[in-house]
């Protein structure tokens, strides 16, 4: 399980458009926060580099000022499908 | 509710980022107390890598780090983390860990041309501490260690004291020396006391942003987006950069400004005489609180004593003189901004848009620099002719109006600078030419008057010469790797290490160049496999619990240290009249002398337990019986909280209240950290109706140092027709030893690439992704074109990162140091650029 979270600081006049580029990424997720710039996207990916690619190729996007890492869970598969409460 | 681990995995994530961003997602709650449930166990600790400091939340389930997540309750990233700080885990589970010690060995024992083969802790002990004593024959100028600004604060403490004190060699250097040498003499310079006044709070506080010599969008990522977050939300917020080449810092910068290598020097003194010429200059300001000196001129480039540079040289050292302001004011007036502009090549409306900035006396102005400005030949001046331009204006020592120095390494101040691993320092900025400052230092620590020696050791470039020289032949490299990072590998550096009188010692969690140019390599122990603690740029004091094992038999530095004090016998390493002022110490061992010395190990081992009452290991206390990095710190403390200090405004709170805090910003006086040092109502060392007082200096001035352009060492000619500048990239950190080993970073930047001008390339007739050699007069490399990367240098110039150990930059470039300094300037030599 390699799952990230990470704040894509957009300029806010192209935070829509950063937002649909993201979402044609396979494995990205855009969860809100486009209406002020700061767009919520996770990413989940098994393989290290392409995760690396993925997020590298956020700042690259027209209109990204900053990606910023909050949040990396990654842990051998053997416990990923139990239930939590 | 319930949901599989995946989803609440992810739901955690986005909540995490959510709440950083401050943006509302329906239907997802906070993260923390979920994950606590998931039985995974976190706690702070300040990230391993460059000088921001930020603070990282670290998760450990069964013994392993499995998660990490930006602090949110930390004042300097605020839940952020950079894409470095955010694979930190990683770094400790490479693949090629070192986890024992291994000797360079033929027929079974020690050779220096043999092969590495494990050894026990004992045999490579035994073994290193048999060249030591034979070092220490001839004198103990022949030891020698090159220590680290990653060093934890009391890694470096504890080698400061075992180097100066026991061994009686001042060639201690920590890596630093090629990152900040240059700042810290400009503070000393000017202010008589070390690092930044101001602190990263300026970064909401100021109206404009100055770049020189920065990349803080790559570099400095957090930083970086605390400053983007100002300059989009602040009316008439201005940033200003300037760059040898240009770079990410441009996307965001108002006035963006590439300037001819070193003529940075000409573009800070035409600031200064545009505000003298425009009368608007702080009068009251420079009146009350500062001196004018000058500093002597032509002083050379640190190079070896016989290069011809160095004997065309018709001044010496940086011994200063005092000059009128008038006098001051006339030697900045050849810097027109004609004149400025033609040197640099910046356009004159960006130039005087800049000066004008500064010069307005509405604005707040905070300027940032790295290791443009201080790797730098004449890096001491050119730290010191900005400082010219804030103390003029006044514009210092108050929130946005900030000259601030940032640090490459996580701990260069707390470690390098703060505990005194320079060759010519004592912890707390006292230095070793100084008799009532050793006297104090051999006082704390119980030692005969007389034990330190009083002529600084050899700093890091010179090691390097000596060590090719048969000079210094005991050496001991922790915690870096300077093989790679120190300039000239072909002609100092390799046949240094190799050189068959020598013997080098490399301590690390990995095989580097350094360790495998060495001839032992000792597994180490690092970051949170051990307790630790840092000191940020901006005097921030961070610690850390140890979290998990070290893998294998890996050490801390710490433990290293320590134990190797073990193997000598005091009357080994101090002469008889020496001993013979204190015969208490007779038979014991220099551990025994320096570190059983009634302080260091006053404190008995205790549970380390957080405030829910989690439990953590210390590896160094139970293996020595008493709190070791609590000991430490303690008697460090000595130094600077003591009420018998020499130097105030160093004080630290006690040792339990940075575990308990999201670090602190010292002076800490009762209890309380500073923010703005030298200013009335910010900083309680300033007397009461001051206002301003720079009590660095005996008469709490501050000194406006002029300082002309000087050409640098090695400029483009007919042959070699290119500037090189060499630096980082956001991916990797430094020499990449870390770095290089996580899979998604090595994966995202590979191979350190030549960033060149397209129509530099067709001149020479090379294509984008092939392979050229970049060629100097020290040795070449190889590797490929890169002309639409995020780095774009102008016409004339490339750009090389250094992190690539494939190919070593460092043959490349010159030796040429800041003679003031002795920090190499890796930003300027004289390249060709050919077709492979």
């Amino acid at each position: 399980m390699n799952i990230c979270s990470v704040i894509v600081h957009a300029k806010p006049e192209r935070a829509a458009k950063v937002q649909s580029t993201i979402e044609e990424i396979e494995g990205a997720e855009v969860h809100g926060g486009a209406d002020q710039g700061k767009l919520i996207v996770t990413v989940e990916n098994e393989d290290d580099s392409v995760m690396a690619d993925t997020i590298t190729s956020f700042t690259r996007i027209e209109g990204v000022i900053n990606t910023s890492m909050i949040y990396h869970h990654y842990e051998e598969l053997k416990a990923e499908t139990g239930a939590v409460e | 509710m319930s949901m599989d681990r995946r989803s609440f995995i992810k739901t955690n994530a986005v909540a995490a980022a959510a709440a950083t961003a401050g943006v509302t997602i329906p239907g997802v709650a906070m993260a923390k107390d979920g994950m606590d449930k998931d039985n995974i166990r976190w706690d702070k600790a300040a990230c391993r890598f460059c000088g921001t400091g930020c603070s990282v939340l670290v998760g450990t389930k069964e013994g392993r780090v499995v998660a990490t997540q930006g602090d949110p309750d930390a004042p300097v990233n605020k839940g952020l983390n950079c894409i470095k700080g955010y694979f930190l885990s990683k770094i400790m589970y490479g693949k090629d860990r070192l986890t024992q010690p291994l000797l360079r060995k033929k027929n079974g024992k020690y050779d220096k041309e043999g092969e590495f083969t494990p050894v026990s802790w004992d045999e490579a002990f035994d073994t290193m501490a048999e060249k030591w004593k034979d070092a220490l024959k001839k004198d103990p100028t022949h030891v020698g260690m090159f220590g680290s600004g990653q060093w934890t604060l009391w890694e470096g403490y504890a080698s400061s004291k075992l180097m100066k004190a026991g061994f009686r060699s001042n060639n201690l250097d920590p890596n630093a020396r090629h990152c900040m040498a240059s700042a810290v003499g400009a503070f000393m310079r000017g202010f008589g006391i070390d690092e930044p006044m101001g602190c990263y709070d300026d970064l909401e506080h100021a109206d404009v942003f100055v770049l020189w010599g920065a990349n803080m969008a790559e570099m400095h990522p957090i930083l970086w987006s605390r400053l983007t977050d100002t300059r989009l939300t602040k009316k008439d917020c201005e940033v200003h950069v300037l760059s040898t080449y240009e770079h990410r810092s441009f996307e965001l910068a108002d006035n963006g400004m590439v300037f001819e290598p070193q003529t940075d020097l000409a573009i800070a003194n035409y600031i200064a005489n545009y505000i003298i010429q425009n009368k608007a200059y702080n009068k009251e300001f420079v009146d009350a609180h500062c001196n004018f000196k000058k500093t002597p001129l032509d002083i050379g480039y640190g190079l070896r004593p016989e290069h011809p540079l160095e004997k065309a040289k018709t001044g010496k050292g940086g011994k200063l003189s005092g000059i009128t302001f008038e006098e001051y004011a006339k030697s900045v007036e050849p810097y027109t901004l004609a004149h400025a502009s033609k040197l640099s090549g910046v356009p004159k409306k960006k130039l005087e848009r800049l000066a004008k900035v500064y010069a307005d006396p509405s604005k707040k102005v905070s300027s940032y620099w790295t290791m443009g400005m201080n790797q730098h030949t004449r890096g001491v001046w050119m730290n010191g002719l900005v400082y010219n331009i804030h103390l003029l204006m006044g514009k210092i020592s108050e929130p946005g109006n900030s000259p601030f120095s940032l640090t490459g390494q996580p701990s260069a101040c707390g470690t390098a600078r703060e505990v005194g691993t320079f060759a010519h320092r004592l912890p707390a900025d006292l230095v070793v030419k100084k008799k009532p400052h050793r006297d104090f230092a051999e006082q704390v620590w119980k030692l005969p008057e007389g034990t330190i020696p009083a002529k600084p050791g050899y700093h890091a470039v010179k090691q390097n010469r000596m060590l090719k020289d048969g000079k210094l032949n005991a050496y001991w490299v922790m915690c870096n790797n300077n093989a790679q990072a120190a300039a000239n590998f072909n002609e100092e550096t390799y046949p240094g290490y190799r050189n068959p009188a020598n013997f080098i010692t490399v301590s690390d969690p990995y095989p580097t160049v350094s360790a495998m140019a060495a001839d032992l390599i000792l597994p180490t122990a690092m970051w949170i496999e051990k307790e630790g603690a840092y000191g940020n740029a901006e005097r921030r004091t961070q610690f850390w619990r140890q979290q998990v094992q070290a893998p294998g038999e890996s050490k801390s530095d710490m433990w290293q240290l320590m134990e190797f004090a073990k193997r000598f016998q005091i009357e080994e390493v101090w002469p008889a009249e020496l001993l013979a002022k204190k015969p208490e110490y007779a038979g014991q061992s220099l551990y025994q002398v320096l570190y059983e010395n009634g302080q260091v190990n006053a404190y008995p081992v205790e549970e380390v337990k957080d405030s829910e009452g989690n439990v953590y290991d210390n590896d160094e206390s139970k293996h020595f019986g008493y709190y070791v990095q609590k000991g430490m710190f303690e008697e460090y403390r000595m130094f600077n909280s003591a009420d018998n200090i020499i130097k105030k405004g160093h004080e630290m709170a006690p040792f339990q209240k940075y575990h308990e805090a999201r670090g602190m910003r010292w002076p800490v006086i009762d209890g309380k950290e500073t923010l703005w040092r030298f200013r009335e109502g910010y900083d309680p060392h300033v007397k009461k109706g001051a206002g301003v007082q720079f009590y660095g200096k005996p008469d709490g001035k501050a000194n406006i140092i002029t300082a002309p352009y000087e050409p640098a060492a090695e400029s483009p000619d007919k042959e070699f027709d290119m500037w090189l500048s060499t630096g980082r990239v956001l991916e990797h950190w430094h020499s990449g030893s870390m770095t290089r080993r996580v899979p998604e970073l090595y994966k995202a930047v590979p191979d350190a690439v030549i960033y060149m001008h397209p129509k530099d390339a067709k001149k020479r007739k090379l294509r984008r992704g092939k392979f050229a050699k970049v060629i100097s007069r020290r040795g070449e490399i190889m590797a490929r074109v890169e002309t639409k990367g995020r780095n774009k240098p102008p016409e004339g110039l490339i750009f090389v990162p250094w992190f690539d150990a494939g190919r070593l930059i460092n043959k490349v470039t010159l030796d040429a140091t800041d003679p003031l300094s002795k920090e190499t300037d890796y930003k300027k030599c004289a390249v060709k650029v050919v077709k492979a």
